[in-house]
């Protein structure tokens, strides 16, 4: 079944995004996962940075993603720009980030992105049983599963949101610390002096002569 | 000194629209001595308001129609029933006083005289309403001076060896030189090409009452915040009431030319700030509410005498809607440009400006330096070039400081069915029938820009570029150039309104902004549009004052 054909089967999908049967199955793994300690220590991290995002949600009343929905978006940020010798979209707090967007200035989209959200998490479960959300799958089946869904409206809106939450003023809840503009080394300044940059420091002047003759 | 007329008092004018010809016909036609009230469905913001907010610009309202309130459709064939836009408007322009020309990049060249006439020159094309204009350039020069003198332009005059004769030199020298302007020069010299200052409706020293550009980089969607850049908010309107004859209505939204039984125009009705319908009595009607909102409006405001909106007598309201494509193409260097300072733009090529008969296809175009733009733009730009998330994604965004665009800006041929209509079931905020855009490109604009965006790419390469890609060019599904849908001609069988932009069926009703133009230039269409506001305004105060409206 394509991701696309599952996108349109809305009528298995509740209010509240997930299908009943996933949301009975994400609860019985008690969101995380009860069993966590037994794996790798990347899915200890994983895992204890998801409780700590949700920790760290700060309760107000815009929280737009329930915990396991948090859990998988932030997963799909932190492939999308991920953290290496800089940091990435978890840094930056993107995940939570999209959960204030979506519960406000974003609320426009809040519905379908809801509703692509449980697409996402009934087909990764139905392409990998053994895992209970994309957020618990190894490093290598995600880019696998995002590889495979990442020309889906879907992927595209997450993306879109990501570098929303990378790049936007840190007022909104993203960019921590200006951690997305330091990788991009980008300065927000009111004033500016030439020269700009390498290229325009010994320009000897507009040789207008150059034109007319030729 | 801000005048308030009375609604049942009829004003010689109301003008729909505050932005680049509202502006332009308001302070005129006050400085003639008439009366007007400007209508403007935005606010009136203060420089104070402006800020560097790239979200708020680029992905929520903002100072633009928002996808909330101002609900569109659009499609790429008539026959679709379309898809609402959730994220921009398909077609996005500035809604508040001052228009556009708050949040443009104010790339202010002049059109070149082959796009007045250049149907005559090249002949028809089968299946467009490829036209000729029922002016031509020499008889729009003076204005074209006119905005660059009082609206405030820099640039260097006789720089580039393919502009058309001017009366004037440009008023203000160029802005400082960018190094994305640098190198666009350095390749296209090499190349044999002549690249030359981009004119720029952007103090490059104090002008008017207002101070030179500080360089901030936040031009192109933004408000400028020292009012550097010349929006008619900083200039034409606040000169508009000096004179005491002109009010501007902010957050009035018109929604109606209300018609008499002789088929005149009598007043606008329009929702007040409170959404409370208002009607203001006027002798005559200037609709400068841009290429979108200007045929939405003449076809809301339908009746029994004119059942298919007002101005419509050809069926053309709407129809011809042109964009002009723009192309982008990256190039990243060894050391640092920093194109996020400064003005978006400093150096132009306009060697292929003109068609060549010979390349196979319609259209020509001009070839700029460009800023990223902004952050986010940027990030989610970059990502159609080459890989769109993960490592080697993070990689290319720390790029940015070495990386500059160059935009190819191509011609767009007038379709009659690419076109803004009323949506049939789509509503805005306040009631009112949403606008529904179809749009598809000729295969010739594609090729045009195609063929603009591989000199881009040699360009780069002769500037020494580390690495060149470009944006596959695509179907267009939004712009912000805004143009051709109440074109302007002498047959009012196949225009809208006739030279001076009167409309045909209704004679104290005028249409003047983008949709006037009957071919799209080559992009930077709002000096173009200035200009024929300013004429414009000089003909309708003739009309005016021998009674001949």
């Amino acid at each position: 079944m394509s991701f696309s054909r599952q996108r349109g089967s809305a009528g298995a999908v509740h209010e509240d995004g997930y299908s009943r049967r996933a949301f009975l199955r994400a609860a019985a793994c008690g969101a995380l996962g009860g069993t966590w300690l037994t794996l790798d220590l990347a899915k200890v991290a994983r895992a204890a940075h998801d409780a700590q995002l949700a920790h760290e949600s700060p309760g107000a009343p815009t929280t737009f993603l329930s915990r396991i929905e948090l859990a998988d978006v932030d997963a799909i940020a932190a492939q999308i720009i991920p953290t290496d010798a800089t940091p990435g979209a978890r840094e930056a707090g993107v995940a939570l980030f999209i959960d204030r967007a979506l519960a406000t200035f974003f609320a426009r989209m809040a519905s379908d992105f809801r509703s692509q959200l449980a697409a996402f998490h009934v087909h990764c479960q139905t392409r990998y049983p053994d895992a209970p959300s994309f957020a618990a799958l190894g490093n290598e089946r995600q880019m696998e599963f995002l590889t495979q869904i990442e020309r889906t409206p879907f992927f595209e809106r997450v993306r879109l949101l990501t570098l929303i939450g990378m790049l936007a003023m840190s007022k909104y809840g993203g960019n921590r610390d200006n951690v997305g503009w330091k990788l991009l080394g980008f300065q927000d300044q009111h004033v500016f002096q030439p020269p700009f940059g390498y290229y325009d420091r010994d320009y000897p002047g507009f040789a207008i002569e150059v034109n007319e003759r030729s | 000194m801000t005048r308030t007329y009375r609604l049942s008092h009829p004003v010689d004018f109301a003008i729909v629209g505050s932005g680049a010809a509202g502006g332009v016909l308001a302070r005129e036609l006050a400085q003639a001595g008439f009366s007007v009230v400007v209508f403007e469905q935005g606010p009136r913001l203060t420089l104070a308001d402006f800020e560097h907010d790239e979200l708020k610009y680029w992905f929520t309202a903002g100072i633009t129609n928002d996808v909330v309130k101002n609900p569109q459709m659009f499609r790429d064939d008539r026959v679709k029933r379309g898809e609402r836009n959730l994220v921009r408007p398909s077609l996005c322009y500035a809604r508040t006083v001052g228009g556009t020309t708050v949040h443009y990049t104010a790339n202010y060249w002049r059109f070149h005289e082959i796009d007045f006439d250049e149907r005559s020159r090249l002949g028809s094309i089968a299946g467009t309403g490829f036209a000729d204009w029922p002016l031509r350039y020499a008889e729009l020069e003076p204005y074209y001076t006119k905005v660059e003198w009082e609206i405030g332009v820099s640039g260097l005059a006789g720089a580039s060896p393919f502009d058309p004769p001017r009366s004037r030199p440009y008023p203000m020298p160029p802005l400082p030189v960018k190094s994305s302007g640098v190198l666009l020069e350095r390749g296209a010299r090499k190349l044999g090409l002549h690249p030359f200052p981009a004119p720029l409706a952007i103090n490059s020293q104090p002008w008017l009452g207002r101070p030179a550009c500080i360089h901030c980089g936040f031009c192109q969607g933004f408000g400028c915040e020292v009012g550097a850049k010349a929006s008619t908010l900083t200039t034409m309107i606040p000169q508009a009431e000096a004179t005491g004859r002109c009010e501007v209505r902010a957050e009035s939204y018109v929604v109606q030319i209300v018609i008499d039984k002789r088929g005149r125009a009598t007043g606008v009705r329009y929702f007040d700030r409170d959404k409370r319908e208002r009607v203001q009595k006027t002798k005559a009607v200037i609709v400068a509410a841009n290429g979108a909102e200007t045929p939405r409006l003449l076809l809301m405001s339908a009746n029994s005498m004119f059942p298919q909106g007002l101005a419509n007598s050809s069926g053309l309201v709407g129809r011809y809607l042109m964009f002009n494509y723009t192309a982008r193409t990256h190039a990243v260097f060894e050391h640092e440009l920093n194109e996020f300072k400064s003005v978006q733009c400093s150096r132009v090529v306009h060697d292929f400006y003109d068609t060549d008969p010979k390349r196979g296809f319609y259209g020509g175009g001009g070839i700029d330096s460009r800023i990223g733009p902004q952050p986010i733009i940027w990030a989610d730009r970059i990502g159609d070039e080459g890989p769109s998330w993960g490592r080697a994604y993070k990689a290319r965004l720390a790029e940015f400081p070495r990386t500059m665009q160059v935009a190819s800006h191509g011609t767009s041929l007038a379709l009659e069915t690419n076109s803004v209509e009323l949506d049939p079931e789509l509503q805005d905020a306040w009631g009112m029938p949403a606008m529904r855009v179809t749009y598809k490109d000729h295969p010739d604009d594609l090729a045009n820009v195609r063929f603009l965006q591989a000199r881009a790419t040699e360009i780069m390469e002769a500037a020494g570029a580390l690495r060149v890609t470009s944006a596959p060019v695509k179907p267009q599904t939004s712009s912000v150039h805004l143009l051709g849908t109440c074109r302007m001609g002498d047959d009012p069988a196949a225009s809208v309104v006739d030279r001076y932009h009167r409309s045909h069926d209704i004679p104290n009703l005028f249409l003047c902004d983008g949709s006037s133009l009957v071919t799209s230039g080559r992009g930077q269409p709002t000096l173009t549009i200035q200009a024929l506001a300013f004429r414009a305004a000089a003909h309708i105060a003739n009309f005016a004052r021998r009674n001949e409206i």
